[in-house]
């Protein structure tokens, strides 16, 4: 199937701001992206989980906008919205019927303008409050939902800002202040640290305009970009790093996490495809052997985290079924991945693996949204939104050769981060309340 | 910084400019001579198709003793047909960068595929192979009849998934299959094996109750030429029947309270509700718009007051799961352990206030115009196209039911939301099921009084 070229102009606003615009008629909806070069990576110690407390206070009001009210008008207009915050970026995003855009961008200039100007105690607050009950939803209150937070402390230092996660510690949300929120916007928050995609139902030269009268005055931050320091680190982990969790699991399940190369380089490329072949869907080799043919896995999943900082990750699971060793899952898991280290792929292997990837890529890339936040994301982290169309002819140029040496690199014994989560042992007493039914006898089998 | 003040405060609020004209693709429907139907529609600029071969009748027909027998057929489909086994099968579908996916729910069977257009032909191909050839061998139905079993563990551990599979077994009477999962119980799915699986898929195997839907850039395909080349020879199956109607009875129509001790869960899983509604009743889009504002929305009634105004939970929600008999209704939030009982009489309050509280006109025009807004934008891809086409063939609803969509939702005003609220919400016979820490909110809940409280716990 042909490539589809993504069409596209890229300037700066005198204040740094950079725009980037992509007409695309076909439906008549618009999607505006804006990526901040700020993520939990600019948090210091005592501090974690600010970038993503900050996120929600962007909802929370601005000198023209109420609190909540950003997102009641987009929904109003019939569009859809959110913000999401990573290790290495904020994002906000808006989709609108087209003749909603220069709503849009006045919605985000003003926060970006002014949004000091509405913060409250009493809104630090509550978003402090929703943003704890979305950390005891999203990890404490889950099963293995704590994997990714050790996963990232197996894989970088402590003294490297990937160390931690994103949501950050309870502690350190309670003491965020306003002060701090002050601080982080008058820093991070400025069009010099901000992309703006533009992509859809839209005439460029009056984007421009509405662009330029609504951000062209928000003044720059002379200050960026803000010194992190050396983020390098050695491209394996040394030496194995094992932890063992007990605690109220249903099934036995192991984690991996390994060392990677960073984001845009040609190896990572290679790794996804390796992930592909190895665990993408239920023709690959993990799926085949520990799924089907040896039934010692109840699901599997390997994939990559492209990050910039040093090393990217490397991640994958496998649940065990019932009465399956752990330790012979893990072995199974291991020669899978050693088999890939040592010899390359089939060319039928990989030829299916890049039509899986060619796929993926043209689906994700039907939806405007996708497409803007794709150009930020491009534009923030290697200066050059034109990757977008460079992506998928990189992965189909990946040969098996180069997989099998990607794969050499990363899945060593030394770089190998092994977490697994082991059920807790729950004594048998049922209290009297509990009626004799069917729910008594499930849960006991749980356990056994 | 005191520039930025400055710089924005000037400029108004803009106004919107003139809404593009949109209106939903028009399809073409044809039918083969043995009676199975084919929708296609035409998206220009839409290279990637989306297909899927729709049969009606789903986990609604399982016998009750065999439940999830469809859902498990639906996964089996693709482990071997006459032709391939199933990793040739996998491997083909592969090779035509086509995922293939076949899943049952209450009220179909579906076998989807998306494929770039040059390659349909061949990727329609292996959906015929599947639906009309698959040999469900032994031992890979055992296998995922054990993976079932294992994700029935996983759900019981897991406290959202805990509580919505508590709270339809609590909701409806025992006569009810939605009492449980599409995809059965430990007890029933323990018994089924390929002959299960086979009768099920024998059950429902009648051209005539099944429709062919494309929907991309179709470039001169002839979709209606490739659906007889496939399809066209296909009969009824001896044992095939029509859809049977599902029973849907409450099991109560009293409020009581049932809790899930989970000893020092972080937060509790709410669920307040009942059976709710079928997909095919006449106020459908004053229902839309009312659970909309009640819980849909980020500026819901209930979102304000449990997560903006008193931050007991990351997101509060509340809607109706149309089938095509009555799915359940239910407000949703997991709150904050300390907060547990103030946030149940919140959200039993604000069903109360739907039912005598007239939507202002902010919170009408909010809820409409997001409605007939958010339609363009939900239909910007092949896939979500034939979604919704799929959904029309499923509940059985008239052609010009989409089409007709955004008018009939402009038309819904405060009068019909309060209708639809008095109608079809009743806190009076809500069932309230709880996972989390009762030692944390017992004496709270009993004194809150909202009805007869029965506790059970999980040991895990």
């Amino acid at each position: 199937m042909a490539g589809l070229t993504i069409d596209f102009t890229d300037e700066r606003l005198p204040n740094g701001l950079r725009l980037v615009i992509a007409e695309d008629h076909v439906a008549p909806v618009v999607a505006v992206n804006i990526w901040y070069a700020v993520g939990s990576k600019h948090e210091v110690p005592g501090k974690t989980g600010f970038a993503h407390l900050f996120e929600h206070v962007m909802f929370q009001g601005s000198a023209h906008v109420t609190k909540a009210e950003h997102i009641g008008l987009i929904q109003a207009v019939g569009g859809t919205m959110n913000g999401t915050t990573w290790l290495d970026r904020t994002n906000y995003f808006e989709t609108v019927p087209s003749h909603q855009l220069e709503l849009v961008l006045w919605l985000e200039a003003d926060r970006m303008g002014t949004l000091l100007e509405a913060l409250s105690q009493e809104n630090l607050d509550n978003q402090r409050e929703v943003v704890k009950n979305e950390k005891r939803w999203s990890y404490d209150n889950r099963p293995y939902g704590s994997w990714n937070q050790r996963l990232l402390a197996g894989v970088y230092p402590p003294e490297h800002p990937y160390h931690h996660p994103t949501i950050g510690s309870m502690e350190d949300l309670d003491a965020a202040s306003l002060d701090d929120v002050s601080s982080f916007f008058r820093t991070h928050y400025a069009p010099n640290n901000a992309v703006l995609s533009i992509v859809g139902d839209v005439d460029p030269a009056q984007a421009r305009a509405w662009v330029e009268r609504y951000f062209g005055t928000i003044p720059a931050n002379p200050a960026l970009p803000v010194d992190i320091g050396d983020l390098s680190l050695p491209p394996i982990l040394g030496a194995e790093v094992r932890e063992t969790v007990v605690e109220a699991v249903p099934l036995p399940r192991i984690y991996w996490g390994f060392r990677a190369p960073v984001f845009g380089d040609h190896r990572l490329d290679a790794l996804d495809l390796a992930g592909q072949i190895l665990a993408g869907g239920k023709g690959s080799r993990l799926h085949r052997r520990l799924v089907r043919d040896e039934r010692l896995a109840q699901d599997v999943s390997l994939f990559s985290l492209g990050l910039v900082g040093g090393a990217s990750v490397t991640a994958g699971w496998a649940t065990a079924r019932p009465g399956v060793d752990l330790a012979r899952l893990e072995e199974a898991y291991w020669e899978e991945l050693q088999r890939l280290a040592d010899e390359p792929p089939t060319e039928d292997e990989l030829a299916r693996a890049k039509a899986l990837t060619e796929a993926d890529e043209l689906g994700s890339l039907q939806r405007v949204e996708e497409r803007a936040d794709r150009l930020s994301m491009y534009a923030t982290l290697f200066d050059d939104p034109g990757v977008v169309n460079e992506m998928l002819p990189r992965y189909l140029s990946v040969t098996a050769d180069q997989v099998q040496e990607a794969c050499r690199a990363v899945f060593r014994a030394d770089n190998r981060y092994v977490l697994t989560y082991l059920p807790a042992e729950v004594p048998a007493e049922v209290p009297p309340e509990v009626p004799a039914g069917d729910h008594a006898a499930d849960a006991a089998a749980a356990i056994a | 910084m005191t520039s930025r003040d400055e710089s924005v405060s000037s400029l108004e609020r803009p106004q919107p400019g003139v809404p593009r004209p949109y209106t939903f693709p028009s399809f073409e429907r044809s039918r083969l001579d043995n009676g199975l139907s084919v929708i296609s529609v035409d998206l220009p600029a839409r290279p990637l198709l989306a297909g899927v071969l729709i049969v009606l009748g789903g986990a609604g027909d399982d016998p009750e003793s065999e439940a999830g027998a469809t859902v498990l057929m639906a996964r089996a489909l693709s482990e071997g047909t006459d032709t391939y086994d199933a990793i040739e099968f996998v491997e083909a579908t592969e090779r035509l960068g086509a995922s293939l996916h076949a899943e049952a729910g209450w009220d179909a069977l579906s076998v989807s595929v998306d494929v770039p257009a040059e390659r349909f032909p061949a990727a329609l191909d292996l959906v015929a192979e599947v639906m009309a050839r698959p040999t469900f061998p032994a031992s890979d139905v055992e296998r995922l009849r054990d993976e079932r079993l294992n994700d029935l563990l996983q759900a019981r551990a897991d406290p959202r998934r805990r509580a919505e599979e508590a709270f339809i077994e609590t909701i409806y009477a025992s006569s009810s299959p939605y009492r449980h999962s599409a995809a059965g119980t430990r007890e029933t799915v323990e018994g089924l094996g390929s002959d299960e699986t086979r009768r099920a898929l024998a059950r429902r195997f009648d051209p005539a109750s099944m429709t062919l839907i494309v929907g991309g850039e179709l470039g001169g395909l002839d979709v209606h030429a490739l659906a007889v080349e496939r399809f066209g020879s296909w009969t009824a199956h001896a044992h095939a029947g029509p859809a049977t109607t599902v029973d849907a009875a409450p099991s109560s129509m009293e409020r009581r309270v049932r809790v899930i001790h989970r000893p020092d869960a972080v937060q509790t899983e709410i669920r307040v509700g009942h059976p709710g509604l079928p997909r095919r009743i006449p106020d459908f889009h004053a229902v839309s718009v009312m659970s909309a504002i009640l819980g849909g929305l980020f500026n819901s009634r209930l979102n304000r007051k449990l997560r903006e105004e008193k931050g007991y939970t990351y997101g509060a929600s509340a809607g109706f799961d149309l089938r095509r008999s009555a799915g359940p209704f239910a407000a949703r939030a997991a709150v904050n352990t300390d907060v547990t009982v103030p946030a149940i009489v919140d959200m039993i309050a604000e069903l109360e206030a739907i039912r005598t509280e007239a939507p202002t006109a902010d919170e009408l025009s909010a809820a409409r115009d997001y409605l007939v807004g958010v339609f363009p934008l939900r239909f910007e891809t092949p896939g979500a196209v034939v979604g919704a086409l799929s959904g029309l063939v499923m509940q059985g609803l008239p052609d010009d039911e989409l089409a007709r969509y955004r008018g009939e939702i402009e038309a819904v005003d405060a009068d019909a939301v309060l209708a639809a609220a008095r109608a079809h919400v009743r806190p009076d016979e809500a069932a309230v099921v709880l996972v989390g820490d009762a030692d944390a909110f017992m004496p709270a809940l009993e004194a809150a009084n909202l009805g007869p409280i029965s506790v059970e716990r999980d040991e895990a």
